[in-house]
């Protein structure tokens, strides 16, 4: 019957937007407010094409699409740039824009009229003009959203992805764009809602700027919310749920006046019982099941290429200075990082040594200064520009990415992963699938090297202390970089355990790359370092040999008076 | 031979026909007839006013027994008075589920997304409130029981005409309906020299217009003409006085709810509107309003009197329909009733004459508001 | 001129009302971080509230409108505990708390339009003195509606800085886990909070019934203006709360100035996004994210 088969189409094309939304509020956790203007901005692209140039299905949809994932882009860009979170407000002011512009602009989207008269599909001849005629494709292209939405989840660039959920700084020390990413999601979910828009243009044949309001947006919104943000499933059922809800409640007789109203009221009632009953959604997150890695054979070198270990200067600070407000945390820093060698860079609290960390590799821009590396200046470049040039860090708080595990927290710091782009995770799967598994061996020789080989599958959180050290060093390792700075790197480990450690660092120095620790730890300047530096008040009082430094009275009393 | 193989035929057809137009009726155990309304969201007034009057008639025509003795029932859907979509799935229902054959409709946007399915459903649509001339011949099935807006709007401005004054200050709804009366009365006032000293737009639902009635003051009107419905109509005369403006104000709609909002700001204030005038001159539209005052405790505006007459129409194209038997219950042998005589009896007194383009002709007049309550001055001639 | 001067006279007219809104809703949201969307359909049954007292049980409006706060209060208060303490208890996201929220927004809105009916509910026989000064024009409702803003914000503001519990509000605003590790009933507080936005709200409520009347859909407005006001001035900052409501109706009105009015909405916004391009945090962010 048509009303069950209309049901059902508009049940495809929920899920179709629901499981767009989910891409961007639980699956890049962008909280975002826009989604049924970027369906109406397809709709109505899909309208004036096809009604106004009399294009076929579907040339229509798929401009809506490109134009609706390009408005996605250059709405999302300003917000992101700045970061924070008040991209709700500016998608916010989006939505509302957006619909005046439908309403207002008479020539291209009449007006308030809206349009009519949509030309209906037409597949193999025959038009798509009912609710059973329409159905199957609705249904094919449900899935086919699906299947790609699952396949974006579960691609390298999703790996990225959930690392930058779960810590920003974090993954844009692994190299990250995640000004790029957020856009790459903003595009991806605008563009799905947009075929959930040409979709409902040509079936309901009539498109107006009521349908596509904050209403909408907020339906949707909870779609995703009851299905469980994180589970594309959960946005189908979502979906399936708050379409059928209604219509099912239709069926309880109650005094007319009052039908429609009570419905609504008890509509109400059990969205709160179901989300009590299931807070965090109908459908879990899905987690990666802890597993067993094979021991697939470490798949080339730990260290991807060795450099001479001769002690050139690699990176230059030069005359450094940052304030924080009235406080200079940092002035005329002039620092030198040689290849091949251990640098320990030692202070008091408060000396600036992790600030002189952030000016090196971009989290801050110097107020005075350069920063180069090889000669070449970075000054002012972004973090990930700068770990793609071959300088990364380490955080003194760790900042793993405590939800993924041992092997994902290492993958997703190697660089030049063709899986990142999503033209290649859609259209050279092959590809991908090919470094996929190279990666994965070295991830693996890797974690050997650190060894942590044994705890490949187990969730980060789930490390001990050490362990967790360890992951930090395997992750910077990871990336490939040259220059590598270890901010508190053995912080509260036992001394066999700094024992074990150390042969690690060593290797990596004689493996010609740069290394600079920050260390509170005199056993460990003295074991494992060539030269220390020692910074108090933001300005470098001494460089020398680290027994030479420790042993000098004057410092002493800085350092623990 | 073939002259009497012809004979036979003939005789034969002729049978058949005598034998259809002699079939017994067949009939259903009830006449459903939809209603499409905005039942709740922001509109939902217009949808508990409607639905008002038309549960009214199905009662009163079951009282009375029915069409030959078979009821009707009134199957209300809502449709929020929002987008497409939610007018598409409630005519589906009413479609699939309730099986009517004849719907009341409102609201343009649902209307024109469920015109197709009329057309291939084939249902007879009326149409009792919706005023955007859009609508208008979108659908063989659909037909309108009241005045297009812009038809009103010319008999207001031509109200406005005899009160002498140039310039004139519109404050229209901010949507098709507003921007279709003003795509009329705009250049009718002109073209008698008057001036347009400002056209403000106001949303349809926002009770926020004070930017719009300040332009409005500082344009300095002689008239002020309202292109809005109801609440905004109520809404704006009261900002319009609280901004001590007394410039005269005319309009196309006023309803119960709107006199409530306006209060005192409201008397004084001419409109064009379809001549609903409940009295004693006019037996059926006074039984109405006191029925429905008694059922309700209200006086009933003009779309409670439309959805009310409209059940009536519908009825009185199922007795037509059935008078000539065989499988009547469908919309288009409704379709076909109603064409077959555009005149029906209207509860606004005497009849109404539903023209080719399916838009019923009826007395159209100027109202003013006196003590709160709607009062007849005169019949009125559209200007052109 | 004589225009811009009158904008200017309703964008502060209209900016209170919006600022009233933005600190009942900034007073509960800065504490207790819940997107209460039912703050709209609970300002609504301040109004009802209001009304009913007024008309069906024919008290004056003095009395009529304190048991409009009254009754706020008491709706706010029930609505914590029983809808959003158990989600609390939970510790469910915030996001799931916002659809609860929008779940019991739906159930209020329809309910009153049940118990109310859906045409709009005036008080009979008030009329409003008309005031002119110079070229401007207002209404004693509107004046109110500024005084009202001056005098609820003054209150407010004293009761915050001097009292015991107003200062523990603030606490919990600027860090909520250091609130509760000094040993402050976060619960106490959070049903304070609650208590006294929505006996905020129903001041606008009140004053709203007396110019245009009451709908059973009249909280969308409410909530929504009150949401972006408390966004514009910064979460936490209540001062920026009442800036932020102030630029709103400045804007509104102001905007519309050589703009046609079509675009009335949407100036607000225009603007919005420029003000977050610069400050991203609001005109006066406080406290931990």
């Amino acid at each position: 019957m048509d009303y069950l088969l209309h049901i059902l189409v508009m049940v495809s094309l929920y899920a179709i937007l629901a499981v767009s939304f989910n891409l961007l509020i639980g699956f890049a956790g962008l909280f975002a407010l826009s989604q049924a203007a970027f369906f109406g901005v397809g709709a109505y692209t899909t309208a004036i094409l096809a009604t106004k140039l009399g294009l076929a299905f579907p040339v229509p949809l798929l401009a809506g699409v490109f134009l609706t994932a390009a408005l996605g882009m250059i709405v999302a860009l300003p917000a992101l740039r700045i970061g924070g979170d008040h991209l709700v407000i500016i998608t916010l002011a989006l939505q509302i824009i957006v619909i005046a512009v439908m309403v207002n602009w008479r020539s291209v989207t009449g007006g308030t009229d809206g349009i009519a008269g949509i030309p209906k599909i037409h597949l193999g001849g025959a038009p798509l003009d009912t609710p059973a005629r329409f159905l199957p494709l609705a249904l094919a292209v449900a899935m086919l959203s699906l299947a790609i939405a699952w396949r974006l989840a579960a691609s390298p660039f999703a790996r990225a992805v959930r690392a930058m959920r779960e810590n920003e700084a974090a993954v844009q020390a692994v190299g990250k764009n995640i000004v790029a990413i957020k856009l790459a999601v903003f595009a991806f979910s605008a563009g799905l809602a947009a075929v959930a828009g040409g979709l409902y243009a040509q079936y309901i044949s009539y498109v107006s700027a009521e349908t596509f309001t904050l209403d909408l947006t907020i339906y949707i919104l909870a779609m995703v919310i009851l299905g469980g943000t994180g589970n594309l499933w959960g946005s189908v059922l979502g979906a399936v749920i708050l379409t059928a809800l209604p219509e099912l409640l239709k069926f309880v007789a109650l005094p007319p006046d009052i039908a429609d109203k009570s419905r609504q009221v008890l509509y109400g009632l059990a969205l709160i019982a179901i989300l009590l009953l299931r807070p965090q959604g109908l459908l879990g997150e899905i987690r990666a099941p802890r597993r067993r890695i094979a021991r697939a054979p470490a798949a080339g070198a730990a260290l991807e290429s060795d450099l001479p270990a001769d002690g050139r200067v690699t990176v230059e600070g030069k005359g450094l200075m940052r304030r924080f407000g009235g406080i200079v945390a940092v002035s005329g820093l002039d620092i030198e990082l040689r290849r091949g060698r251990i640098i320990g860079l030692i202070g008091p609290n408060g000396a600036g040594k992790t600030t002189a960390f952030n000016l090196l590799t971009g989290f801050l821009r110097p107020d005075q200064g350069t920063v180069s590396l090889n000669g070449v200046d970075l000054t002012g470049t972004k973090p990930h520009r700068i770990v793609r040039s071959g300088m990364a860090r380490s955080f003194q708080d760790l900042k793993l990415f405590p939800r993924m595990t041992v092997l994902d927290n290492v993958m997703v710091a190697l660089p030049r992963q063709k899986g990142d782009n999503l033209f290649y995770v859609f259209f050279a799967p092959w590809i991908v699938a090919r470094e996929e598994r190279a990666n994965r061996g070295r991830a693996l020789a890797i974690l050997d090297f650190v060894g942590l080989g044994e705890r490949a599958g187990d969730t980060a959180e789930n490390l001990s202390y050490a362990e967790e050290k360890l992951l930090v060093i395997a992750r910077l390792v990871a990336t490939e970089a040259q220059v590598l700075l270890f901010d508190e790197p053995l912080s509260g480990l036992a001394p066999n355990t700094l024992e074990a450690i150390f042969p690690i660092i060593r290797r990596l120095a004689a493996a010609g790359r740069t290394i600079c620790i920050i260390e509170h730890n005199l056993d460990v300047i003295r074991g494992l370092c060539d030269t220390a530096v020692f910074l108090d008040e933001g300005r470098k009082l001494a460089e020398d040999a680290p027994e030479r430094l420790i042993a000098d009275p004057a410092l002493a009393a800085r350092y623990f008076g | 031979m073939k002259k009497a193989i012809a004979a036979i035929l003939a005789l034969v057809l002729l049978a058949a026909g005598a034998a259809r137009a002699a079939e017994p009726p067949k009939d259903p155990k009830s006449f459903p007839i939809g209603a499409l309304l905005a039942m709740t969201g922001q509109a939902s007034f217009y949808g508990q006013v409607m639905s008002q009057g038309m549960k009214q008639a199905v009662d009163e025509i079951n009282a009375k027994g029915g069409i030959d003795g078979i009821p009707l029932e009134a199957v209300i859907e809502d449709h929020k008075g929002g987008g497409g979509q939610d007018g598409v799935a409630a005519m589906n229902r009413l479609i699939s589920i309730h099986h009517v054959q004849a719907v009341l409709t409102s609201f343009s946007a649902p209307t024109i997304a469920v015109a197709p399915i009329a057309d291939q459903q084939h249902i007879l649509m009326v149409n009792g409130g919706a005023v955007s001339p859009q609508l208008v011949g979108l659908s063989k099935y659909l037909f309108h029981n009241r005045s297009l807006s812009t038809d009103l709007s010319r008999i207001a401005i031509a109200y406005a005409a005899e009160l002498g004054g140039k310039k004139l200050a519109q404050l229209q709804w901010q949507n098709d309906v507003g921007d279709n009366i003003v795509k009329i009365a705009d250049p009718l006032w002109k073209k008698d020299g008057g001036t347009v000293v400002a056209t403000e737009a106001v949303a349809q639902g926002a009770t926020h217009m004070d930017p719009q009635v300040a332009k409005l003051r500082a344009a300095n009107p002689d008239i002020i003409a309202l292109w809005t419905f109801n609440p905004e109509t109520g809404l704006a005369l009261k900002r319009i006085r609280d901004f001590g403006m007394k410039q005269p104000v005319i309009g196309v709609d006023f309803t119960e709810n709107d006199a409530k909002i306006a209060g005192a700001a409201a008397n004084g204030f001419h409109f064009a509107n379809d001549y609903f005038a409940p009295s004693d001159s006019e037996p059926w539209s006074k039984q109405f309003a006191t029925d429905y005052k008694k059922r309700y405790g209200t006086d009933p505006d003009f779309y409670a009197a439309n959805y009310y007459e409209g059940v009536y129409v519908i009825a009185e194209c199922i007795k037509r329909a059935r008078a000539k038997g065989g499988d009547y219950w469908n919309g288009e042998a409704l379709r076909e009733a109603l064409l077959s005589n555009p005149k029906f009896n209207s509860v606004y007194g005497g009849q109404m004459v539903f023209q080719p383009n399916g838009v019923a002709l009826k007395r159209t007049a100027l109202f003013t508001v006196e003590d709160g309550k709607r009062k007849f001055v005169k019949f009125l001639e559209a200007k052109e | 001129m004589d225009l811009v001067l009158q904008l200017i006279v309703n964008g502060i007219i209209n900016g209170s009302h919006y600022a009233l809104l933005g600190l009942g809703f900034g007073v509960i949201f800065g504490p207790t971080r819940i997107t209460h969307f039912a703050f709209g359909p609970l300002y609504a049954l301040a109004a009802y509230a209001v009304w009913t007292a007024a008309v069906p049980l024919g008290l004056p409006l003095p009395a009529a409108a304190a048991i409009g706060i009254a009754a706020g209060a008491l709706f706010g208060v029930t609505t914590y505990r029983l809808l959003y303490r158990p989600f609390e208890r939970r510790q469910s996201p915030s996001l799931v708390v916002l659809i609860a929220s929008l779940g019991l927004f739906i159930v209020l809105e329809n309910a009153i339009g049940i118990a109310f009916g859906s045409d709009t509910k005036v008080i009979p026989n008030f009329n409003a003195d008309v005031i002119l000064l110079g070229p401007v024009v207002f209404t004693s409702v509107q004046a109110a509606q500024v005084l009202a803003l001056i005098t609820v914000g003054s209150l407010l503001a004293l009761f915050l800085k001097r009292s015991d519990y107003g200062k523990a509000v603030m606490a919990m605003t600027d860090n909520p886990e250091m609130a509760r590790i000094i040993g402050i009933d976060t619960v106490k507080v959070a049903t304070l909070a609650f208590a006294l936005g929505s006996a905020i709200a129903a001041v606008p409520a009140m004053l709203i019934l007396l110019k245009e009347g009451a709908t059973p859909y009249m909280g969308f407005n409410a909530v929504f203006m009150g949401f972006v006001a408390v966004i514009i001035g910064g979460i936490g900052s209540l001062s920026g709360a009442v800036i932020g409501g102030l630029t709103l109706g400045l804007v509104e009105n102001l905007g519309t100035w050589q703009i046609p009015t079509e675009w009335q909405s949407t100036i607000a916004f225009i603007v919005l996004f420029i003000v977050l391009l610069f400050k991203p945090r609001g005109l006066f962010a406080r406290g931990a994210r």
